[in-house]
C-alpha cells in the first residue's frame, strides 16, 4: 500500500509540473486560439535567468531561501517580457492576416532561437540550481517526499488560482474572459483585444518561467530542459482540453500518475506509452479534451 | 615591382622554414561543449599538455607537432564531417580523440580508408577497436588507450559479487546505445558468477523522476545498484535513493566519476564506485608531475575528468614514439610502428611495453584499472592497497 501511495505522490509532483506548463498553453489559446510552441523554451530560459539571478544574490551573502524569494519577481518580469516579445514577433502578424499556420512556424522558430541563445550564454551543460528548501525528504506514514516537491504542488496551484482570481474579479481579467468567449464581440464592446492577446502571452510565459524556477531545484537547469517538458505538457493540454484551466491540471495529474504507475507495475521501458495511448484515445473519442467545451467552427 | 620582390622574399622565407621544420599535423576531436564536455575538454587539455612538452623538448624527428582541434559536439553527423575535413583538407598525419562511441563508429572509417592511424583515447564501446579487424580488412588503423566496456563490466561484476559479496544486483541503464550495450555486457559479466540481476531498469536522457525504477529495484530486494548511464541521470538515481530513504551502494561504469554526477548528487553520491585507469593521486613521480603540470597550465585544483586527461596525455606520447620509430609521417609505417613499438613509453596510466600488436589494438587490459570511490566531491582510490608497492604501476598482461 505504501508503495502505491509513494507512486501516487511522485506522480502528482511530476504531473503538477506538466499541468502548470500546459496551463500556459491554455492561457493564450483561450484568448487568441493560438499557442506558443516555444513554451518549453520559455520555461528553460526563465529557469536559467533565475539561476543567474539567484547566484548573484547568493554572492551578496544572502541565504538561499531569501535569494530565491528575491529572484522570483525578476524571473516573473523576465517571463512577461519574453512572452510579449514572442507575441509581437511571432503571433501578432499571423492573427492580423488570419494566417492558419504562420504562428505555428513562428513560435517554433522563436523557441529554437531562445534555445540557441541559452546555449551560447549558459553553455550546454546541465547546471545545478540551489534549492531554497532542505533537500532531505520528509516521511509521512512511510511515504517519502521532498520539501521542494510539496512547494511545486503548492506553487503551481497557487499560481493557477491567482490567475483565475484575476480573470474573475478584476476589470482587466474580465476583458480577458470576454475576449476568450468572443473576440469580435469583445472588440465591439470597446475592449482592445490585441492588447489582451499580448497580455495573455506575457502571462503565459510568466507562468512558464515560474514553472521553470519551481522545478529547477528538483531537476537540473540547462538549455535542453524545456524540450521534453514542453512536449509532455502539450500532450497534457490535449488530454485535458485546451479551453479548460481545470482540465489541464487534471490532465497533468493523469499523465504524471500513469507514468509512474506504468513504470512500476508494467516496465520502466514502457513508461511513456500509456500517456500517449491516452492522448490518441482522447483525440479520437473527445477531440476537445476530457474537460474541453466542444466548439463548432463556422466557416 | 616592390610587391613582387616582397612576394619572392616571403616565398623564400616560407619555403625555408618548411624545409627546416615542417610541422607534424595531428587531428584532435571530441565534444568540447555539451553534456560530455567535461571528458572532451579534459582529454583535449591532456593532449595539449603532452604536445607542449614534446615541442619544448625539440619535437619529433626535429619537427614540431601542431594540433588541428575540432569540436564534434558528441554528434555523429558532425564527427563524420570533421573526419572528412581532417583527412582531405588538413591532411593530418594521425588523429587523437573520440569520447562518444557513436561518433567514433560513424567517423573512423574515413581515417581507416585513408590509412591514417586513430588513437581512441576515451570512447569505451567494445566494438570500436574491432570495427576494421583483419582478416576482413587488410590492416586496422584504430588503436585505443581507454578501458573498453567488456573490461569495465567485468570489473564491476567482480567487485560487486566476488569482492563485496552482493547477491542481488539491480541494473539501471539509460536508453542510449551506451547504456543498453553496457547493460548487455554487464548481464553477461554477472552470468559468469552465476548471478542474474533481480531487475534491469531503463530510463531516458533527461528523466528527472527515478521513483518507479528505484521502487522496482527495492521491491525486488536489490542489495546493490549497478549503473550504465551518464552524469546527470546518475545523479538523479543517487538523489532519488536519498528521497526514498533507501541506500544501497552504487557501482557502475567510469562515468560515475563525471563532474556532473559528483556535483549534482553532492553528499548523496558519496560511496559510488567505478573503474578508473587513473585517479588524481600523485602515486608515482610521473603522475605527480602530470597532475602538477595540469593544475598549473589550466589553473584548476580538481581535473574535471582525470581519466580522460591521463589517457589523452598518454596517447600523444605513444603516437610520438611510433612516429619516431617510423622515421616519417607515412600512415602505414606509423601503424606498423605502433603494432611493434620498441620504445618503452612511461605514461601516466601505465608503462606501455609493446602496448599493441597486429591483432590487439587495446592498450589497456583488465588488470590495469582500479576502483575509484566518490568521497567529498572527489574520486579517491576505493582500495588503497591496490596502489601499494609494486601494484602502483600495473602493466599490460602478456598474451
Amino acid at each position: 500500500m505504501s508503495i502505491f501511495m509513494q507512486l501516487i505522490v511522485s506522480g502528482i509532483s511530476v504531473g503538477m509540473i506538466y499541468g502548470v506548463i500546459a496551463f500556459g498553453y491554455q492561457l493564450t489559446f483561450a484568448t487568441s486560439k493560438t499557442l506558443n510552441f516555444g513554451q518549453g523554451e520559455a520555461l528553460m530560459i526563465g529557469a536559467l535567468v533565475g539561476l543567474t539571478t539567484i547566484n548573484v544574490l547568493i554572492g551578496q551573502s544572502l541565504g538561499t531561501f531569501t535569494a530565491y524569494c528575491l529572484m522570483l519577481p525578476v524571473v516573473l518580469a523576465f517571463g512577461a517580457l519574453q512572452g510579449t516579445v514572442v507575441e509581437w514577433l511571432g503571433v501578432r502578424q499571423a492573427i492580423k492576416t488570419k494566417s492558419e499556420a504562420g504562428w505555428i512556424m513562428a513560435t517554433i522558430a522563436l523557441g529554437i532561437i531562445f534555445k540557441n541563445v541559452a546555449e551560447n550564454v549558459w553553455g550546454r551543460d546541465a547546471l545545478k540550481f540551489p534549492s531554497p528548501l532542505a533537500e532531505a525528504s520528509l516521511s509521512f506514514w512511510g511515504i517519502r517526499i521532498q520539501p521542494m516537491e510539496i512547494a511545486i504542488v503548492i506553487g503551481a496551484l497557487g499560481m493557477m488560482l491567482a490567475v483565475e482570481f484575476f480573470n474573475r474579479r478584476t476589470i482587466q481579467g474580465k476583458a480577458v474572459v470576454a475576449t476568450a468567449s468572443d473576440r469580435d464581440a469583445a472588440g465591439l464592446m470597446g475592449i482592445n483585444t490585441s492588447r489582451v492577446i499580448t497580455f495573455s502571452y506575457a502571462l503565459s510565459s510568466m507562468t512558464a518561467a515560474f514553472a521553470g524556477v519551481l522545478v529547477a531545484p528538483v531537476t537540473l537547469t540547462g538549455a535542453t530542459m524545456g524540450a521534453v517538458l514542453g512536449l509532455k505538457a502539450f500532450a497534457v493540454a490535449i488530454i485535458g482540453g485546451l479551453s479548460s484551466g481545470l482540465g489541464v491540471v487534471v490532465g497533468g495529474l493523469i499523465l504524471g500518475i500513469t507514468e509512474t504507475m506504468t513504470g512500476f507495475y508494467v516496465s520502466t521501458g514502457y513508461k511513456d506509452v500509456p500517456g500517449l495511448v491516452l492522448l490518441l484515445l482522447v483525440l479520437s473519442l473527445r477531440p476537445s479534451g476530457l474537460f474541453g467545451k466542444t466548439t463548432i467552427k463556422k466557416v | 615591382m616592390k610587391i613582387k620582390l616582397l612576394a619572392t622574399v616571403a616565398a623564400v622565407v616560407m619555403s625555408g622554414t618548411a624545409f627546416a621544420a615542417d610541422p607534424i599535423k595531428l587531428g584532435l576531436t571530441g565534444p568540447f561543449t555539451g553534456g560530455s564536455s567535461s571528458m572532451g575538454v579534459s582529454m583535449r587539455d591532456g593532449v595539449k599538455l603532452a604536445v607542449e612538452e614534446i615541442n619544448k623538448a625539440g619535437g619529433v624527428l626535429g619537427r614540431k607537432i601542431v594540433l588541428v582541434e575540432r569540436d564534434d559536439e558528441a554528434k555523429n553527423e558532425l564527427g563524420v564531417q570533421i573526419a572528412q575535413e581532417l583527412v582531405n583538407k588538413e591532411n593530418v598525419v594521425a588523429s587523437l580523440g573520440f569520447i562518444n562511441t557513436g561518433v567514433a563508429l560513424a567517423s573512423q572509417r574515413f581515417f581507416q580508408e585513408a590509412e591514417i592511424p586513430v588513437m581512441n583515447n576515451v570512447a569505451t564501446g567494445s566494438v570500436i577497436s574491432k570495427q576494421f579487424s583483419p582478416p576482413d580488412h587488410k590492416a586496422n588503423y584504430i588503436f585505443r588507450t581507454s578501458a573498453n566496456d567488456i573490461i569495465q563490466s567485468g570489473m564491476i561484476a567482480e567487485e560487486a559479487i566476488k569482492r563485496q559479496g552482493f547477491k542481488k544486483p539491480a541494473i539501471l541503464a539509460d536508453s542510449t546505445n551506451y547504456g543498453q550495450l553496457g547493460r548487455t555486457d554487464l548481464t553477461a559479466a554477472l552470468a559468469k558468477f552465476n548471478v542474474t540481476p533481480v531487475v534491469a531498469e531503463k530510463f531516458n536522457i533527461g528523466d528527472t523522476d527515478m521513483t518507479a525504477q528505484l521502487l522496482r529495484a527495492k521491491e525486488a530486494g536489490a542489495d546493490v545498484i549497478l549503473t550504465y548511464a551518464i552524469g546527470p541521470e546518475l545523479a538523479q538515481i543517487a538523489n532519488g535513493m536519498a528521497k526514498l530513504g533507501w541506500k544501497v551502494p552504487m557501482i557502475g561504469s567510469w562515468t560515475l566519476s563525471m563532474a556532473s554526477f559528483i556535483d549534482t548528487a553532492g553528499p548523496n553520491g558519496d560511496g559510488a564506485m567505478m573503474p578508473q585507469t587513473f585517479i588524481q593521486v600523485p602515486s608515482t613521480a610521473k603522475r605527480k608531475a602530470f597532475i602538477e603540470a595540469y593544475q598549473k597550465a589550466y589553473n584548476v585544483d580538481r581535473i574535471p575528468s582525470p581519466v580522460s586527461a591521463a589517457q589523452g596525455y598518454d596517447s600523444v606520447y605513444l603516437l610520438a614514439a611510433a612516429i619516431k620509430q617510423a622515421g616519417g609521417t607515412d600512415g602505414r609505417k606509423i601503424r606498423e610502428a605502433l603494432e611493434n613499438l620498441n620504445e618503452k613509453v612511461e605514461g601516466v596510466v601505465t608503462v606501455y611495453d609493446k602496448p599493441f600488436s597486429a591483432t590487439d589494438h587495446e592498450a589497456i587490459t583488465d588488470n590495469i584499472p582500479v576502483f575509484g570511490l566518490v568521497k567529498g566531491g572527489r574520486v579517491v582510490p576505493a582500495h588503497p592497497e591496490d596502489l601499494e608497492g609494486d601494484k602502483v604501476v600495473r602493466v599490460k598482461k602478456k598474451s
